[in-house]
């Protein structure tokens, strides 16, 4: 369909205490968009591009074994950028009408003269084709026309099994899905609508045992798909495994710190891979423009060809292109296609994310493709891709076999890293001990540090294609004001060769 | 099609607008209970990177969320659009989501009628700065880097934020909050230096002071930094760095958590925590804290007393929490102000001169959880760490991680300073002081 009909709501504005019998009739996007690109280029930009956006998200949040919260909310608004005089304004508001787009436009104009008061050298675009398109996330079952009752009561029966297992005290359990319309148009003719879905849902179970607690959790991806996603998955039957096991975390021992040989699952490795080469392959990082706030990077466009990041096993692959992943919306908040490429190959570091404005700084003609706001109201800015590690040729069981003594991580736990993405310390959501070839028992307080390329580089196996998964983030935070970046992980279980391992204590 | 007249946005939602909307959406509501909560902003932020403006921005926000309940049923729907049929149509898919959803054990209808602190919150000359003026405080930080022929990066914001809560039991609050932000870090090779500020008054940010701040820091990084080996030190925290770790314990202080056992408070109500000198106050009515007069449930800020003499005295408490151990009223805590007695003077270079080797710590960064039952953080040394030795400081040092719990470092404090102004990119604004602490655990260095 096409984001720009559908859209037209009628009704008093009850904001203006004189307005109370005053008609206003919304505008369709279409002619809002036209009214800001028009008086932009009556303004003389270089270049200007407009969007507008209608975001509906519905969360379902069980706590406890009750229904907490249900929201559904509804974030719509336009958001016009500029470049003029080699400068960027940005102006962006919740007000869709005829009146508040020129003042907006206006507004974009008058910041990015003063952007330019305050320039050094201007910012050029990389060229992009003109593209005019409409993109719609293909799926089986609207996720918004799922009644609720069916909702709350998958979550309500799923903490209910949780509960069942003697010693478990908390538990939570969420549904989410989000609907993103949207228009995007540019100075340069692109013309792009977007009707775009995502969903995921989640649960966890906390468990109490000799004056310690621990956690366990279980997730589906975020995707761009349907409520199919939910009805796929058996969360009934994860239940009872996800709550014993958080008994059985609580109980495990803890283990001596020192080298370990650790197998991550793909799960663990979206984080791992997210934090250690996602953000240090963003260029706009690398190039000093969130050196305020998210940091810089290791990987300085002087290494792009010849830094060795990992052994001769990683590939990791930007990849904008996979259906159902959360980067892939067929363009970017540039108007670049989205792309496929090489961000590690054979070890070495090749290749970066970039958007239309530092593509250039690298002798790069053209955008990788990469740049995104999380709203209307929100500038786009260099964000991850889908970087994902391709797969080996393996087995998990054989890059277990060959552990003396290891251990096999899965999920997301303690995270941290340096703003330059070099010193890194990861934990997870389940541990176990491998013993000669064989996982045993789970143990706790597991916690592992390095240095990236260190780490990387003591990548020794990676398993096959049938083992690869993939997860989404969808709380990627970055940029001044912050935004929450979307963007999916995928991997193979991998083995890494003599990691130090601490205990995640305070008897440390 | 129509028009509105001109000159009515971007106009904020005032009082009397805010009245309006109440009076719609309750006249309008099926509901036996219906509350409604308005965020309307409008702010913007000049962010400059390499000396030159990357990011510049204006935004105009308005949010409304609406909650409608049918006995212990309850849902709520939010929107950005202010036209009387998104308005309804808003309070209609509360109301659907509110009778088809089960019922909550838990759920408590909205606050009464309260009486709020009026507090000076809305800071004329904040609520007109706007681009022109963000922009004449990112060049005054740029030009002085400049002149040292240092690179800058950082942000100036500000905004004003109608914020009003109001339900059908007679509850009706409104309040408008302005607030300013600079953040800075300036770049010499290698090095960085940084120094923030937020305050409710743009003129109270001390641009060219903190710029001067973080000039100096990274002046002083500037040469090749020593890399010392992980281990236990005395350290001299900067209240920024003393933020990051009370920050995580504020957090922590949940009621319910308490009572599920999953808290690390547990066992800990009315015991010593910290540093029996210590004392920790919420005082809305601080000058230099971001104050507010209720918060997003409508329940009135006050003053209260959470730690008092290194005691824990007080959780943070969920309305039906609360209730379930008759607590009235209920203490909020969004202006934290952690003081001690005999401080050992007002400023960090008085806890420096008096050490005989210690490392000095500006600020933490990505702090996080390792081991919630005992509050174990993980975190980085960033933006100036350096070797202190008898009494002065000798060298930058690579920047450590750090692997320890505010519940045992805060029990190890020597000295420390009377409160500053502390707000970093991982806390909201707190009132801390500077902090020396002994055997505090580095577990690992990075190469920088």
């Amino acid at each position: 369909m096409s984001a720009g009909t559908g859209y037209t709501e009628y009704g008093p504005d009850i904001c203006s205490s004189t307005l109370a019998s005053h008609i206003m009739t919304t505008p369709q996007w279409d002619e809002l968009a036209d009214l800001a690109l028009t008086r932009l280029r009556g303004a003389g930009v270089e270049y200007g591009d407009v969007r507008v956006i209608d975001s509906a998200t519905q969360t379902i949040r069980g706590e406890d074994r009750r229904i907490a919260k249900i929201r559904e909310g509804s974030d719509r608004g336009i958001g016009i950028r500029v470049l003029y005089r080699g400068a960027w304004g940005f102006a962006a508001s919740s007000v869709l009408s005829l009146e508040e787009i020129p003042r907006i436009a206006d507004q974009a104009v008058d910041i990015a003269k003063g952007s330019a008061s305050l320039a050094i050298e201007k910012v050029h675009l990389a060229h992009e084709p003109v593209h005019r398109d409409s993109i719609v996330t293909a799926h089986r079952v609207d996720p918004f026309t799922v009644p609720l009752e069916e909702k709350t009561s998958l979550l309500l029966e799923i903490m209910d099994y949780v509960h069942r297992q003697h010693g478990i005290v908390r538990s939570a359990a969420s549904l989410w899905a989000q609907r993103d319309r949207k228009l995007f148009v540019s100075t340069e003719g692109s013309h792009i609508d977007y009707d775009l879905l995502a969903v995921q849902g989640d649960f966890s179970a906390t468990g109490l045992y000799d004056g310690r607690f621990a956690t366990r959790s279980f997730t589906t991806p975020h995707l761009r798909t349907g409520y199919e996603l939910i009805t796929g998955t058996n969360f009934l039957a994860e239940a009872p495994r996800v709550a014993t096991q958080a008994m059985e975390k609580v109980r495990a021992p803890i283990i001596d710190s020192g080298r370990y040989d650790l197998v991550l699952d793909p799960e663990h490795l979206s984080l791992t891979m997210h934090e250690s080469c996602g953000h240090p392959s963003e260029l706009d990082r690398a190039l000093g423009y969130e050196a305020n706030y998210a940091g810089t990077s290791f990987l300085t466009p002087d290494r792009r060809g010849n830094f060795r990041y990992g052994s001769g096993h990683v590939n990791l692959v930007a990849d904008n292109t996979e259906p159902e992943t959360l980067a892939a919306t067929g363009y970017d908040d540039d108007g670049v296609a989205c792309q496929k490429w090489d961000i590690v190959r054979d070890g070495m570091f090749v290749g970066y994310c970039t958007n239309r404005e530092v593509a250039l700084k690298i002798n790069e003609g053209r955008s990788r493709g990469s740049n995104r706001a999380d709203s209307w109201s929100s500038v786009p800015i260099v964000r991850i891709a889908n970087i994902g590690l391709e797969p080996g040729g393996a087995t998990l069981d054989e890059l277990l076999s060959d552990v003396k003594r290891g251990l096999y991580i899965e999920g997301h736990g303690s995270y941290s890293i340096d703003q330059r993405r070099y010193n890194f310390q990861f934990g997870g959501d389940a541990f176990w001990l491998i013993e000669n070839g064989r996982r045993t028992h789970m143990v706790r307080d597991v916690i592992y540090h390095g240095i990236t390329p260190e780490f990387w580089n003591s990548c020794d196996g990676i398993a096959d294609r049938s083992h690869r998964r993939r997860y989404g983030f969808i709380t990627c935070g970055k940029g001044q004001p912050g935004q929450s970046g979307w963007m999916t992980h995928a991997a193979s279980h991998a083995r890494f060769r003599q990691v130090q391992v601490i205990q995640g204590g305070a008897q440390t | 099609m129509t028009t509105q007249p001109s000159k009515l946005w971007p106009k904020m939602t005032g009082w009397e607008e805010f009245h309006f909307l109440t009076d719609f959406v309750l006249e309008h509501s099926s509901g036996d209970h219906t509350s409604l909560t308005l965020y309307d902003q409008h702010g913007g932020t000049t962010r400059f990177a390499n000396n030159q403006i990357v990011q510049n921005v204006d935004t105009r926000r308005g949010s409304l969320a609406v909650t409608v309940a049918f006995g212990r049923r309850h849902g709520t729907a939010t929107t950005t659009d202010f036209t009387a049929g998104a308005v309804q149509d808003t309070l209609k898919r509360a109301e659907h989501i509110a009778r088809v959803s089960p019922e909550d054990p838990e759920y408590l209808p909205p606050v009464g009628p309260k009486q709020y602190l009026s507090l000076p919150t809305n800071r004329p000359e904040t609520a007109v700065a706007g681009p022109a003026r963000r922009l004449e405080y990112a060049r005054e930080a740029v030009s002085q880097c400049k002149m040292e022929n240092l690179n800058s990066a950082g942000t100036v914001s500000s905004s004003l934020t109608a914020v009003g809560v109001a339900a059908n039991t007679g509850l009706l609050a409104y309040e408008e909050r302005t607030e300013a932000r600079f953040s800075l870090t300036v770049q010499a090779d290698d090095a960085t230096g940084w120094a923030a500020a937020a305050h409710r008054s743009i003129d109270h940010l001390k641009v060219q002071e903190r710029t001067l701040t973080a000039i100096e820091k990274a002046k002083r990084g500037a040469d090749e930094p020593k890399e010392l080996e992980a281990g236990r030190y005395t350290v001299i925290l900067e209240p920024a760095a003393v933020a990051g770790l009370l920050s995580w314990m504020l957090w922590m202080l949940d009621a319910k958590s308490f009572d599920k056992g999953t808290s690390p408070f547990v066992g800990k109500l009315g015991q010593r925590i910290i540093d029996r000198r210590l004392t920790l106050r919420n005082q809305p009515d601080h000058a230099d804290l971001l104050g507010s007069g209720f918060t997003s449930d409508g329940l009135p800020v006050t003053e209260s007393v959470w730690i008092e003499g290194g005691v824990l005295k007080q959780l943070m408490y969920d309305r039906f929490t609360a209730r379930e151990h008759g607590i009235e009223p209920i203490a909020t805590l969004e202006s934290p102000c952690l003081s001690g007695e005999r401080p050992a003077g007002s400023r960090v270079s008085d806890l420096i001169r008096t050490t005989q080797r210690g490392i000095l710590v500006t600020n933490f960064w990505y702090i996080r959880t390792v081991n919630p039952t005992d509050l174990t953080l993980t975190g980085m040394t960033r933006d100036g760490t350096f070797l202190v030795e008898n009494g002065e400081i000798v060298t930058a040092v690579r920047n450590f991680r750090f692997h320890e719990s505010p519940l045992r470092a805060f029990n190890q404090i020597d000295a420390f300073t009377a409160p500053a102004e502390a707000v970093t990119s991982e806390t909201g604004k707190l009132l801390v002081p500077a902090m020396r602490i002994h055997n505090f655990n580095f577990s690992s260095v990075t190469r920088f």
